[in-house]
């Protein structure tokens, strides 16, 4: 007996360790699965600046003590982030609120990842449609159901150096510019007051920036790109051709620098060794914090109709497969709270989704945000598909066959031909979700 | 790559005593304890790579995506399809030219490197520590001031060719040089590993066949082709081998240095393996692919050892 004393013990010990660790991974396991039905998960993908102002927002809610109590997970932007909301929603365990970009409901809403949202609870909690721009509100509903509510929309906006553009005497022509020739009339002449470049453009290696610029001026041309699974890309070639050639002319190392990349953009910006900025309006706070003199307006309409890119912050909730009708109750609570709160999350440069808030005195007074509070009239999101939106392999495609464009040495309809072949290789094959 | 290598299964031989009976007995308990103490191991193991590989396999021959949708069986189109996949080649084409690239240097180098700091120069700990210190650092770390030396207008690369008067490079942006700046990226963040490895061979050298090769009129050179190389040839062999796998399996460096781009000229089959999986949803499909994948592995390692073997036969 005693010779296997030792082992056997040995070997209960062993078991009892290995059924803890068990246990442990299998509680790792659940997310967001709170017992009580007043702690509510919520995942996001807000890091730096935005993620500050965004813990600032739910602990305001927190502090009211509704009821409920919002635990925010953050997740890391881009693929890691979906990937891991979409096994989450698969799964059936998903968080009780989630954040994603307007442009990827294409790609979770018919897959069943996502629930819809009733709008008549959302009336009761103080949500309608009329609070929203239409085509933000549109943009959220799939089949007749709304599947995301949007708390802001963030488009590709154009900043420029006020003082700069006094020396160069283009103050009133930087709101006037209505042509590509204007445009780098005005490029041309605050090129010579910083003596290095008119206008910084990051782009280099970056998708998304190839993206933002042309599909903005594509869609002012008036041209549409329809992505529908199982035919052939509808897009327009020559409007596609004529807008990359303009954006070519731009890069000419002389109006911006070929070699641009998003740092190189910001930083040649912010120490005036240019005149005009195109970035999104979330580089905002960082454009403030250099206390440069610098104020921000849509991009300008040079080939004809109003047209802007841009994406929105949506509240989603995910599917899971129990749902305690407290505890979505207490999530409507939530959104409504976040929304009512979102002036707030305007000084990060966002133009908040919620009307009241829009048309509030508080709002109105904060600049330069102000100066483009009405894209959202005219905001044109990425085209819906399930492989479009942010953060996804769509905008890595098109800067694979179009930044040798960009750099001056691809052509134009070559570049934009080969973009269009992977879209329809895309669209051939059977939807994952 | 440094990348954590399983160290070769030692399977532990229980030799026999005797054939008496007490030895049976004895045997029967060693193994019994044996097992308990291999268990959690091999339960671990079990759970988190045989499932998984096995599962992988399967789901290699259907179509299932991220919501579950098309579980269905479809025998080898998976395979077929990869096979006529031009961005799979492409991605293979990709990593073996970084798998070339980057193994000759990190042997010749380190092998060079570590020859210079054993000629006994003065502060050979700063030496030994400079060429060593790199690869302590996480990839993120090495990802972040690299990609700010390539920044193509504020790099220090490039400032320092616009000093010698040389028109500035996209390092990361242009295709054809995208691929070099990842290899010195490389070159730079690993070859303290190797290095370590030749020094530690090096010292192991006995004097002694210096000085008789000395007395018997040896030249330095002779010494380095016929002492040094041939005895260091069982570290240039594991180096070899742990070196073409590390750089088979490149992902994190060239993923956060360039995703890939500029138009796909740094994407390894890994990343498209990640990709097709949790980009493109294609879980089926990201399976067949890693499968193939495996499968040159396993070749490699196999053409690998025969070499190998065939060289340290007498």
């Amino acid at each position: 007996m005693t010779v296997f004393d030792r082992p056997l013990s040995r070997r209960r010990l062993l078991s009892g360790a290995a059924a803890l660790a068990g246990g442990g991974l299998l509680l790792g396991c659940t997310p967001g699965a709170g017992d009580s039905a007043s702690d509510l998960s919520y995942w996001h993908l807000m890091s730096g600046g935005d993620g500050i102002v965004m813990a600032g927002l739910v602990d305001a809610v927190n502090a009211m003590n509704a009821g409920f109590r919002a635990e925010q997970t953050v997740l890391a932007w881009g693929p890691p982030y979906y990937t891991k909301l979409a096994m989450a929603s698969a799964g059936g365990r998903a968080p009780d609120l989630a954040v994603m970009h307007a442009s990827r409901i294409a790609g979770y809403a018919p897959g069943g990842l996502l629930e819809p949202w009733d709008v008549d609870l959302l009336a009761e909690v103080g949500v309608r449609e009329s609070d929203f721009p239409p085509l933000v509100w549109q943009k959220g509903v799939y089949d007749g159901k709304l599947y995301s509510i949007a708390l802001d929309t963030h488009p590709f906006v154009l900043y420029y150096n006020t003082q700069h553009a006094e020396k160069a005497g283009v103050t009133d022509a930087i709101q006037a510019m209505n042509s590509p020739e204007a445009f780098v009339e005005v490029a041309a002449k605050l090129q010579r007051v910083t003596g290095k470049h008119g206008l910084s453009y990051g782009y280099l290696g970056d998708g998304s920036q190839m993206w933002r610029l042309f599909y903005t001026l594509y869609r002012q041309t008036g041209a549409e790109m329809k992505l529908v699974p199982g035919s052939p890309a509808q897009v327009d070639e020559a409007a596609a051709v004529k807008v990359l050639g303009f954006v070519r002319s731009l890069l000419n190392d002389t109006i911006a620098t070929r070699s641009g990349d998003g740092g190189t953009a910001t930083s040649e910006f912010l120490h005036g060794e240019s005149g005009l900025f195109f970035g999104g309006v979330w580089e905002l706070p960082v454009l403030k914090e250099s206390k440069l003199p610098f104020d921000a307006r849509p991009i300008p309409t040079l080939f004809g109709q109003q047209a802007a890119y841009a994406d929105s912050h949506t509240f989603v909730l995910p599917r899971q497969s129990t749902v305690s009708p407290e505890r979505r109750r207490h999530t409507y609570q939530l959104v409504a709270e976040l929304l009512k709160r979102s002036v707030t999350w305007a000084g990060a440069g966002h133009i908040p989704a919620y009307q009241p808030v829009v048309t509030s005195t508080e709002y109105q007074q904060l600049k330069p945000q102000s100066h483009y509070v009405g894209i959202p009239a005219y905001v044109n999101y990425d085209p819906d598909v399930w492989f479009s939106g942010a953060g996804s392999d769509f905008h890595k495609y098109f800067a694979e066959n179009v930044q040798n464009v960009y750099l001056g040495s691809g052509d134009p309809a070559a570049g934009f031909d080969g973009f269009v072949q992977r879209l329809n290789k895309l669209l051939d094959r059977p939807q994952p979700v | 790559m440094p990348t954590a290598v399983d160290s070769p299964a030692t399977a532990g031989l229980v030799v026999a005593g005797g054939n008496r009976m007490g030895a049976a007995r004895a045997r029967r308990d060693e193994s019994l304890t044996g097992w308990a103490f291999a268990a959690p191991f091999a339960l671990l193991f079990v759970l988190f790579l045989v499932v998984p590989a096995v599962y992988g396999l399967y789901l290699s021959f259907t179509g299932e995506t991220l919501t579950g949708a098309n579980g269905k069986l479809i025998g080898l189109a998976n395979y077929s399809e990869a096979l006529q996949d031009p961005d799979m080649w492409r991605s293979l084409g990709n990593t073996l030219w970084f798998t070339l690239l980057s193994t000759v240097p990190l042997v010749l180098l380190s092998l060079a490197f570590a020859l210079l700091v054993n000629l006994g120069l003065p502060g050979r700990w700063l030496w030994r520590l400079s060429f060593f210190l790199p690869y302590l650092l996480a990839s993120t770390v090495v990802v972040l001031f690299w990609s700010w030396m390539y920044n193509p207008k504020l790099g220090l690369i490039n400032g320092v060719l616009a000093e010698l008067g040389i028109a500035p490079v996209a390092w990361l942006q242009d295709p054809n040089v995208a691929m070099i700046s990842v290899v010195v990226t490389t070159l730079w963040w690993t070859i303290g590993f190797n290095f370590l490895l030749y020094l530690a061979a090096l010292q192991n050298i006995p004097e002694q066949q210096f000085e008789a090769a000395a007395i018997d009129g040896a030249g330095k050179w002779r010494q380095l082709f016929s002492i040094v190389v041939p005895q260091l040839a069982p570290t240039t062999a594991l180096i070899l081998t742990l070196q073409v796998l590390a750089s088979l399996k490149v992902f994190d460096q060239i993923y956060m240095l360039t995703n890939g781009g500029p138009a796909g000229s740094t994407r390894s089959i890994v990343q498209y393996i990640y990709e097709a999986g949790f980009t493109g949803y294609r879980f089926g499909y990201s399976s067949a692919i890693s499968y193939l994948f495996f499968a040159i592995i396993v070749l490699v390692s196999i053409a690998q050892y025969k070499l190998i073997n065939r060289r340290s036969a007498p």
